[in-house]
């Protein structure tokens, strides 16, 4: 008789709860500070690290801000600017360069945070019209430009580091 | 590879630059001189009280500050990262953590995109602020 493998061991899900634990406690500790936060840089490096694996994480991360804060809009905007960052690091790998590579993920990371709010008003766009999601991401682009910013600086200083780091995880 | 990271830093750079200044021209702008608007604040139970003012100020809380003065119209609210957060109206207080509830502002019959001190005033604008519950 086959014996049936999941796709998970209990090891994986042990790990993947501890790194959306890591996501979400951030998050928590950074809330004072508007749009400056580490969950970017967190995807990126998941990302790197454990490749498509990331989506669960993010599913994992939006399904613990609804326990936390119900669900509102913005959850709408999780399912799908998470992935699309992933997505967006998995195309960078392969063009990665590892002498500049803190930059290039920067870069990626300040994009990222730059068009946020233009990506999350898509949201406004279906519900409540073109002249709706242009005026919430108008009024959003002094927090864009913020998030931008922290975004670059943040990974800027801590990709190296914390990917040495995750470098030296066995994660399967 | 150098040269084209590089170029991608220029390209952040550059779209950081025309963002700040989209922002700066598609903004709603505050209107100077004489505006004439109205402020209904709705409670817990619908009931709405409704204050008309005439201003010269450029933003809703300065414009409210004389009838604040007076008594007549109460706002709770702390400074936060994001702005003012205004916690109550009239004494009714919103407690978000207790049971969802928030003040909310409304320009015009739309949820407002700004916060209280940053809404810029024009002529003949009616605001709302309404106690929901989410």
């Amino acid at each position: 008789m086959k014996e049936e493998t999941s796709k998970f061991s209990v090891r994986d899900l042990a790990l993947y709860g501890l790194l959306i634990a890591i996501m979400e406690v951030s998050k928590h500790a950074l809330d004072f500070l508007p749009n400056v936060e580490l969950i970017s840089l967190l995807v990126i490096l998941y990302t790197l690290h454990l490749g498509k694996r990331t989506l669960f994480l993010t599913l994992g991360f939006t399904l613990l801000e609804i326990f936390y804060w119900g669900p509102h809009t913005w959850v709408i905007m999780y399912l799908y600017v998470w992935p699309f960052l992933v997505f967006l690091t998995l195309q960078m790998k392969k063009h990665r360069d590892e002498k500049y590579d803190f930059l290039q993920f920067a870069v990626l990371s300040g994009l990222f945070g730059l068009f946020f709010g233009a990506m999350c008003s898509l949201v406004y766009l279906v519900i409540g019209g073109p002249r709706t999601a242009l005026s919430w991401w108008v009024a959003g682009i002094p927090y864009d430009l913020i998030h931008a910013g922290a975004n670059f600086v943040i990974c800027l200083i801590l990709f190296r580091p914390l990917d040495k780091l995750m470098g030296k995880v066995k994660w399967r | 590879m150098k040269k084209k990271t590089w170029i991608w830093v220029c390209v952040l750079v550059v779209l950081v630059a025309l963002f700040a200044l989209i922002y700066h021209f598609a903004k709603p702008k505050a209107q100077a001189g004489s505006k004439a608007i109205t402020l209904t604040v709705v409670d817990d139970a619908g009931d709405e009280k409704v204050y008309n003012l005439k201003t010269d100020e450029e933003y809703l809380y300065d414009a409210l500050k004389p009838v604040i003065d007076k008594g007549d119209l109460t706002i709770d609210a702390e400074e936060s990262a994001y702005g003012l957060y205004i916690k109550g109206v009239n004494g009714l207080t919103a407690d978000y953590d207790k049971d969802g509830a928030y003040w909310a502002i409304y320009v015009n019959g739309e949820y407002g995109q700004f916060g209280i001190e940053s809404q810029p005033v024009a002529d003949g604008d009616a605001y709302k602020l309404v106690y929901e519950k989410y």
